[in-house]
């Protein structure tokens, strides 16, 4: 009853005016792709791709976003100031300490959202590595994939089709890690950061192929969708949105 | 020396060790054998029947007396006057007339002059008892006199077989008989089917039934839950010959008036129907929806026929308690985030939590590149969900969300009426809540427990410096934050900033406040603040960082159990959880039963749990309507009492009138007046000036006559008293002695004896 009243709802967000972004008070709720130091990574794969991440979700959405990420180390508590972190490597990674399980630990089950991103998805060595170890966090939660109609792929943009995107096409499906039902860790083996990396004259950084440009705006409109995830769950699982999806899905070519 | 009425009594009787049963064998024995020696008298031919008849007889009472022994008695014995019990039914249908006029004789009054005739024609062992509600109590008649016809007849039932059970069960002095003086409209239970061990005879007041319709009776089909329809069934009689034809029935839910609003009418009509009076009665069936869950105020009104001759039993009003099967909220906010993650994950965490959200994902400024279609954004509803929908919902959350871009301003004074009317508001601060969010000077503003400044020239809406809030002793002691406190103990995260906000509004309670900024009068400014607005309820909170409870270092040390525990006491408090509520009290008659009666004294109950020692009560009591008030009747705006904190806790008020009423209880330590701000427990109370004993309102002299057959009783009328059986006095000896008229041994002689002598008599008679 509700859901058929809303098809006729006005679009008032269409015809109202807002001003410069608002932020949180001292960015602390705003969205973060901190980068996760951690089994011997230094730094995010695609240096420039948090800050990119960051400035896209701002750019897109309404969602306020720090513009520049930080670097946290697994071990130290800074790794919970924000329930996002994103794991990036192109080599084989070392075992986690001790510190570091426990560190991950407890930003997984606190509810945090860790993305892992395989630079180098040809060799798969990051990815393989970070499964390892993170079987060693969460032994007792195994990969799944992904399905197409997840939340994911449509909490921002109708991502269609419904499957992850970086700079190389890679696999159909991510795989990740769920607990209640939420994503807790996603594995990505598609260099999504490449895809998102920018040097400071705005020249991309990679070559996205095979598809090019549109590739890399699929790219972008996925990592868009995981910040929106982290910052709204499943809201657009609710059932208010539903036949609007559904619409749009049956008239997109 | 003896005593007035003493007598002096000489008998002779058996042994007083002989089983009371052998005498009457013995003697019954001794006739049969003589019965038979007649027989075989006439039928023998000898002479001599005379000696063996005279020395049978003989042998006969020889035997008799060895068997019986008799014994001497002298007693000085004095007659006592039988007990006997009058019950006065002193429940309010007492107070109707005795006759088919309004004005006639009170019932009352006609049953305390005929137990005062009682009491004379029965002797000094009447006791007079009054019954009704609970156990009976001793009547002094005398007592009565000047008190109010509804004072007199001020009990809110008439349980007579609860009385004659308590009279039963004194075993010391049992009464010879019980009277009972009423109309009949009494509880009998199953006095109408298993006899009492004493006769109950009863004296019927009143006859002729009174030209009234009435509501007979409200029956719910079924809990009340909010949201859902609940089927009222509704019975109306028209007695007294009175004609009634169709009868227009409303259903109207009586709401807590908002501040200032003198002599508006906050009520609301639920429903509405008309009733077809046949030969006498009709029954309608009204569904309502109650959309607030709670004690809620109903009223079921009568339009009754001009001569109706009982006016106020065409209005019946019910305290409906109802439950709550899901909590139903909307979510809106401003932009994601994650303090909007928190909540969101905490809200669709409760299985008993329907949530619908709205979060603003897009503005019009922002460069989305790509077209609306490949876009999972839908419009904000603003209009639907706050006309239509609003009321379905039991509360508000508004998370940092600006009114006037997306078309809620417009929405503001629907939302401060549903929250007047008992909704729910929580709202959540950030840089485009409160001033920001243009909501100072609204009516939402009126509704929220801090106000919300006007911003002018450079000032900001919000301190974006760190801080740490602190608790006020209002907060320390709040049950809102106990949860909290057990989970996170006393101290807070740091938190990078708050909305500016202003002094409390009246009502309002802060539970957190700024350690350094103060509001305009020099307070320290609220960060945490709740508030009771009319029949709702609403919690400022000017931060939008709570999810540093849930997520952050701080959150990792209690597990980020910390967000949970302080929105669980906030909803539960705007939901009116009972367990989030400091004290649980009801309006009640002034003996502690439900339910109040108007005319008579009232009094506050409180339940005993929360109240574990010497403590101080605080009220507030509010009409929900102008009361309808008889001269004498009304009830205090406020009470303050100590407590001695031992049940029952019973607050005696005054007299009350008819109406419904707005409750607020604090409880604090002795000696201190806790406030009746929002901390304090709302609930909702009536007193109705009939009630259920006024639904029928004619006499029941049936119901009096089944009683009395079933024990033995009879029933008259006041005038004929004198025909009631008088029980038989009562003797009691003052001084006994028993002596025997011959020994044991004597008594075996005499028989042993007679018996030979027959015996010889028979032989020489030729009997065998």
């Amino acid at each position: 009853m509700l859901r058929r009243h809303f098809l006729g709802a006005s679009t008032a967000i269409a015809t109202s005016l807002i001003g410069a972004r608002a932020r949180a008070f001292g960015d602390e709720g705003a969205f973060e792709p901190k980068v996760l130091l951690a089994g011997g990574v230094t730094g995010a794969a695609r240096a420039s791709a948090p800050a990119r991440w960051s400035a896209e979700v701002e750019r897109r959405t309404s969602a306020a976003a720090r513009r520049s990420p930080r670097a946290v180390k697994a071990s130290e508590p800074t790794l919970l100031d924000g329930p996002f972190a994103y794991w990036s490597g192109t080599g084989a990674l070392a075992a986690l300490s001790s510190a570091e399980l426990a560190g991950l630990r407890q930003f997984l089950g606190l509810g945090g959202l860790l993305v892992v991103d395989d630079a180098d998805p040809a060799s798969g060595a990051f990815g393989r590595d970070a499964r390892r170890e993170l079987a060693r966090v969460l032994p007792d939660a195994a990969p799944v994939a992904i399905p197409e109609d997840h939340v994911l792929y449509r909490t921002f943009y109708l991502l269609k089709p419904a499957r992850p995107s970086g700079r190389v096409q890679g696999a159909k499906t991510a795989d990740a890690i769920l607990r209640a039902g939420s994503l807790r860790v996603i594995f990505l083996a598609h260099d999504l950061g490449g895809a998102l990396a920018r040097n400071q004259l705005g020249t991309w950084e990679m070559t996205v192929e095979p598809g090019g440009d549109e590739q890399r705006e699929q790219a972008i409109r996925f990592a868009v969708n995981i910040a929106l995830y982290a910052l709204t769950t499943n809201y657009k699982d609710d059932a208010v949105h539903a036949p609007f999806i559904m619409k749009r899905r049956a008239t997109q070519p | 020396m003896s005593a007035p009425g003493e007598t002096l009594r000489t008998a002779l009787i058996p042994a007083e060790d002989l089983p009371s049963w052998l005498p009457w064998t013995a003697a019954a024995i001794v006739v049969l054998g003589l019965v038979l020696l007649v027989v075989e008298l006439g039928r023998a031919r000898e002479a001599r029947r005379g000696r063996v008849a005279v020395t049978a007889l003989l042998a006969a009472a020889a035997l008799l007396g060895a068997v019986l022994r008799p014994q001497r008695l002298r007693a000085r014995e004095v007659s006592l006057a039988p007990r006997v019990v009058v019950l006065v039914d002193r429940s309010r249908s007492m107070a109707l007339a005795a006759n088919d006029r309004a004005d006639g004789e009170a019932r009352i009054d006609v049953a305390e002059r005929v137990a005062r005739e009682l009491r004379g024609r029965l002797g000094g062992r009447v006791e007079v008892l009054s019954f009704g509600a609970g156990t009976p109590r001793p009547d002094p008649l005398e007592e009565a006199k000047g008190k109010s016809v509804l004072a007199r007849a001020g009990q809110a039932s008439s349980d007579l077989r609860g009385a004659i059970a308590s009279i039963a069960e004194r075993h010391d002095d049992p009464p010879a008989a019980v009277v009972v003086v009423s109309d009949g409209r009494v509880e009998a239970g199953e006095l109408a089917e298993h006899r009492a061990p004493f006769p109950i005879h009863a004296v019927a007041i009143g006859d002729g039934s009174p030209k009234d319709a009435s509501i007979r009776a409200v029956k719910l089909a079924g809990a009340a839950v909010a949201h859902q329809p609940l089927p009222l069934r509704i019975e109306i009689a028209c007695t007294g010959g009175l004609s009634c034809g169709e009868l227009t029935v409303t259903v109207r839910e009586l709401r807590e008036r908002e501040a200032g609003a003198v002599g508006a009418d906050t009520s609301a009509v639920l429903a509405s129907g008309t009733a077809t009076v046949r030969d006498g009665s009709a029954t309608i069936e009204l569904p309502i929806t109650l959309e607030r869950a709670g004690t809620r105020a109903i009223e079921v009104a009568l339009a009754a026929p001009k001569d109706d001759a009982i006016p106020d039993d065409d209005r019946r009003l019910l305290s409906i308690d109802v439950a709550r099967e899901r909590v139903r909220v909307l979510h809106i906010a401003g932009r994601p985030s994650y303090d909007v993650r928190a909540l969101r994950t905490w809200l669709k965490s409760d299985a008993a939590m329907d949530v619908v959200s709205f979060f603003i994902l897009r503005t019009p400024g922002d460069d989305v590149n790509a077209p609306d279609d490949e876009l999972a954004l839908i419009p904000f509803p603003v209009r639907e969900l706050f006309t239509e929908y609003l009321p379905t919902f039991d509360a508000v959350i508004i998370q940092d969300f600006d009114a006037e871009p997306y078309g809620l301003t417009p929405h503001l004074p629907a939302i401060a009426r549903y929250v007047e009317h008992g909704g729910g508001l929580v709202h959540i601060g950030g840089q485009n809540a409160f001033s920001a969010g243009g909501y100072a000077g609204s009516p939402l503003a009126r509704v929220t427990p801090v106000q919300i400044p006007k911003l002018t020239g450079e000032q900001q809406p919000a301190d974006t410096t760190s801080f740490v809030p602190v608790e006020t002793a209002a907060g320390r002691g709040a049950t809102i934050l106990q949860d909290l406190h057990a989970v996170i103990g006393d101290e807070l995260p740091e938190f990078p900033g708050a909305n500016i906000l202003g002094d409390l509004q009246r009502g309002g309670v802060a539970l957190w406040v700024h350690p350094k900024r103060t509001t305009p009068s020099g307070q320290p400014m609220p960060v945490l603040s709740i508030g009771d607005v009319g029949d709702g309820r609403s919690i400022a909170l000017g931060l939008d960082s709570t999810h540093l409870l849930a997520f952050s270092p701080f959150a990792a040390k209690s597990n980020g159990r910390g967000f949970d525990a302080l929105f669980r006491g906030l909803l539960g408090w705007l939901m009116r959880d009972p367990r989030y509520e400091p004290v649980r009290g009801h309006l009640v008659h002034a003996d502690g039963s439900s339910p109040c009666l108007a005319g008579a004294e009232a009094a506050l109950r409180l339940d005993a749990s929360p109240i574990v020692g010497p403590s101080h009560l605080r009220a507030a009591i509010t009409p929900l309507e102008p009361p309808r008030a008889q001269a004498g009747e009304a009830l205090p705006d406020t009470v303050d009492r100590e407590l001695d904190g031992k049940p029952p806790l019973i607050v005696p008020l005054s007299i009350a009138p008819a109406g419904s009423f707005a409750l607020r209880l604090a409880v604090g330590e002795k000696g201190a007046s806790p406030s009746l701000g929002a901390l304090a427990t709302r609930t909702l109370g009536v007193c109705e000036r009939g009630g259920d004993e006024w639904a029928d309102p004619r006499p029941d002299r049936a119901t009096l006559e089944k009683v009395a057959r079933v024990s033995g009783g009879k029933v008259v009328a006041p005038s004929e008293l004198a025909s009631l059986p008088t029980p038989r006095a009562a003797i009691v000896a003052l001084e006994r002695s028993v002596a025997p008229l011959l020994p044991t041994w004597a008594w075996a002689a005499l028989a042993a004896i007679a018996m030979s002598a027959h015996w010889f008599s028979r032989r020489r008679s030729g009997l065998a």
